[in-house]
């Protein structure tokens, strides 16, 4: 019968169309910060505010975007800019009363020996918990160069990210700085 | 006290340390190569060096020291090597070099210390090591000092926002300088002052809002030299002052060299 | 949504980490940093800290995600053709509205894999998972031997509406017609922005999907009140979106022409009541035989059927040909004047 026929096209056709899509199929793609032109991390912005559209734009409630600090890059530097609110008055310890983070999402801690006379002297390790931020880029920005050393960037999170198949950060991000990059390649 | 400009002087490439001998010529470490400006900002001569250069200096006899990655190599007034000294271990990244007396100092920035070495090239003693931290705090990646008439080495610790002074022999004679994000008289940031020369009066370079200050010997502010001519983006900014108070700058994303002269008002 | 597949997601996960070497390069910075203090110049027996770099979600779950769409749909037929229970078929869509609705938060859909299928074939540089090709495909083979069993109770979209079918009234067939063509000029116009070059790409089916702001429990004003004002509009039409805005339903709808066996309404003069056509509330019901291009699996035709159960009905049923409901062997019964299923 010709049904019969038709349908049997139909699944040859629609057989033959997944088995070329399977051979096409090279692994997930997923999105990446391009901390190149991201404008929270690339050199030559001063002075402008902290972009936080992958904050907002991001259609997961707490946004899939964070900041990472690449621990081998920091500073350890006692008076942090991403830490502390650099323009803050000077408190007695010699450091800025305020923190920099609006969830106080950097928690500050000394590594190595400690001086025993002045523990302002010293190393400390700035660990970033990724729960409470949110990717507002506050810290990104006040770590890049040439204030800091540019250790914090703007990462998506892939146990957070969903995956659209665009990412809604991308479509408004000014400078195109989310990419897709096979899941290999991205951090 | 109030400075003015007087001069820009084209780097002619990339610039690194720069030096400024007893008539006024500037010497300039950068690429791989030492250039030679007259007092007017011309370039007089340039020579090649065998690794990138970093820093450079002028002793008293017009021997013209070059601090590179793992050695440093020395030259006479007119370009011709002499000696090189080399030592991966002690000289892994010199970026500053001095002299105190009768030693040669140079700041390894790989070990975050000053070496003194006799002039021959013997090592006497570290400076700037003797604390809990085990050297000098530089983010940076740069160990800069100035010797002063007295032969005291005026170090930059910038993790600790302040000029610590030392004996030759490595002793911590005191220090000027606070962190301060809003007083000028303060060093901002999280590692300043970055660079250090030292005549009459202590002279700083920032990065991140880059200046250009002079302190008294007691720390007090003499004066905020500029901010404005300078890049944002500039770090590290070797500074030089010649003997007539004029103050060499340089800017390492214009590369260029700013000099700035003291207003005598009369 | 239980934990576990998370936990031991999480486990694998960090297995993964420990067995691969180098896991990645960062994405290449602007004047890169080497002047950090290392371990060794720290001192004070410090090591400096692993950057976490959580992976997506496993493949495997993915995997897991396709079988239990073909599982669903299986269900799904067997629910409808054999079972005939509205009872466990709401079970089912309330199950499929959890599953694939809030806990995997409508993504990844065969709705919008269509989109995906499109730019794979369209661009050679896109590659396309093979789970969203399976995702693509399964719907499609089941529609062609089933009919939509998809549409009936495992579409997290259908079954949100579904849910909400409170007093349907029946669209008049001509009305029904017209509005059935804008899922083809919704399909277009999915299928133009898809193939755009990559960066002007638009993915619509994703964007405009009006419920998937429920399922993330987040998202644009203007969408949450689009996807409210749906439901609401469901109340009394039942299931607008399926009928009239779904890009995948024409495809599907194709495929259903053509299949074998599927929701059929026995030709019979002496049994034609219209109590289907009355309780069918997709208009799939036309000159009291089923219309398997619109049948959305609802079962409510089996469930109003007042013989249906019957024994004696049932024999009589598998007695008949193989019932496409082409022939008619008597006319029907001319129903109240609600415009019924009736032409």
């Amino acid at each position: 019968m010709s049904q019969d026929l038709t349908r049997r096209t139909v699944l040859a056709v629609l057989a033959g169309g997944a088995v070329f899509l399977v051979k096409k199929a090279n692994g997930q793609i997923v999105w990446q910060v391009n901390a190149a032109r991201c404008i929270n991390s690339r050199l030559g912005e001063v002075g402008v505010e902290a972009c936080n559209l992958c904050t907002t734009e991001c259609v997961v409630a707490l946004s899939a975007v964070r900041a990472v600090n690449e621990y081998s890059k920091c500073g350890r530097c006692n008076i942090c800019p991403a830490y502390f609110n650099i323009t803050s008055a000077v408190n007695e310890l010699g450091q800025p009363s305020e923190k920099l983070c609006p969830r106080d999402a950097i928690a500050r801690k000394p590594i190595g020996k400690v001086d025993p006379e002045d523990p302002a002297n010293n190393f400390y390790e700035y660990i970033i918990d990724e729960e409470k931020c949110d990717g507002c880029g506050k810290c990104v920005m006040k770590c890049k160069e040439p204030l800091g050393l540019g250790s914090i960037t703007l990462r998506v999170r892939y146990d957070k990210c969903v995956n659209c198949n665009r990412c809604s950060i991308s479509r408004a991000c000014p400078q195109n700085a989310l990419v897709q990059l096979p899941v290999g390649q991205a951090s | 006290m109030q400075y003015r400009q007087v001069q820009t002087i084209d780097g002619k490439g990339a610039l690194r340390g720069i030096a400024v001998d007893s008539r006024g010529q500037l010497y300039a470490a950068g690429d791989s190569e030492i250039k030679l400006f007259d007092a007017a900002g011309r370039l007089k001569q340039r020579w090649p060096t065998s690794r990138p250069a970093l820093a450079v200096a002028v002793a008293r006899d017009g021997a013209v020291y070059a601090g590179e990655m793992g050695q440093i190599e020395i030259f006479d007034g007119a370009g011709k090597l002499l000696r090189t000294w080399r030592d991966e271990t002690l000289l892994g990244r010199v970026t500053a070099i001095g002299f105190s007396k009768d030693s040669v100092l140079a700041g390894d920035a790989a070990d975050r210390a000053i070496r003194r070495f006799d002039g021959s090239g013997e090592f006497l003693n570290n400076i700037g090591k003797d604390n809990p931290v085990n050297g000098l705090l530089i983010p940076n990646g740069v160990v800069d000092f100035a010797v002063a008439r007295n032969g005291a080495i005026y170090a930059a610790n910038p993790g600790k926002h302040r000029v610590e002074w030392y004996t030759p022999g490595g002793e911590l004679l005191g220090h000027i300088g606070r962190f301060d994000g809003i007083d000028p008289a303060g060093f901002t940031g999280c590692c300043n002052p970055t660079n250090v020369a030292v005549r009459d009066g202590i002279y700083t370079t920032e990065k991140a809002g880059p200046r250009v200050k002079a302190y008294d010997f007691s720390g007090n502010l003499l004066a905020v030299i500029a901010t404005h001519p300078f890049n944002p983006n500039c770090k590290n900014m070797s500074i030089a002052v010649d003997s007539h108070n004029r103050v060499y700058v340089v800017d390492t994303e214009k590369l260029a060299i700013f000099v700035f002269e003291p207003v005598t008002t009369v | 949504m239980s934990r576990l597949p998370q936990v031991i997601g999480r486990a694998c996960v960090l297995l993964a980490l420990l067995a691969q070497t180098a896991l990645a390069q960062a994405i290449p910075y602007q004047r890169p940093v080497d002047t950090a203090p290392q371990a060794d110049s720290i001192g004070g027996g410090y090591k400096v800290p692993a950057v976490q770099k959580p992976l997506p979600r496993d493949y495997w779950l993915q995997v897991v995600d396709v079988v239990a769409l073909a599982a669903a749909m299986g269900v799904s037929v067997w629910l409808v053709l054999r079972r005939r229970s509205r009872r466990w078929l709401t079970a089912l869509t309330i199950g499929s509205l959890a599953y694939f609705g809030f806990y995997r938060e409508g993504c990844i859909c065969p709705i919008g894999s269509l989109q995906n299928v499109v730019v794979a074939l369209a661009d050679p540089k896109y590659s396309i998972p093979m789970v969203v090709t399976a995702t693509f495909v399964l719907p499609l083979v089941v529609a062609l031997y089933f009919g939509r069993a998809f549409c009936g109770g495992v579409c997290a979209l259908g079954a949100i509406q579904e849910l909400v079918v409170l007093k349907p009234v029946q669209v008049p067939r001509r009305l029904d017609r017209a509005l059935g063509l804008l899922k083809y000029v919704y399909l277009g116009l999915a299928i133009l922005f898809a193939v755009k070059p990559a960066l002007t790409r638009d993915f619509l089916i994703c964007r405009f999907d009006p419920f998937v702001g429920f399922f993330r429990r987040t998202g644009a004003p203007h969408m949450l009140i689009l996807g409210g004002a749906f439901l609401v509009v469901g109340m009394f039409v039942g299931r607008p979106y399926c009928r009239y805005l779904c890009p995948y339903a024409g495809l599907l709808a194709w495929c259903a022409r053509l299949a074998r066996r599927g929701v059929t309404i026995t030709p019979n003069k002496e049994l034609d009541c219209g109590l289907c056509a009355e309780a069918c509330p997709y208009g799939a019901i036309e000159k009291m035989r089923a219309v398997r291009r619109n049948c959305l699996y609802c079962a409510r035709c089996y469930a109003s059927c007042p013989r249906d159960g019957e024994l004696a009905h049932a024999k009589l049923v598998r007695s008949l040909p193989d019932g496409r409901g082409s022939e008619a062997l008597s006319e029907p019964r001319p129903l109240g004047s609600e415009g019924g299923a009736a032409s």
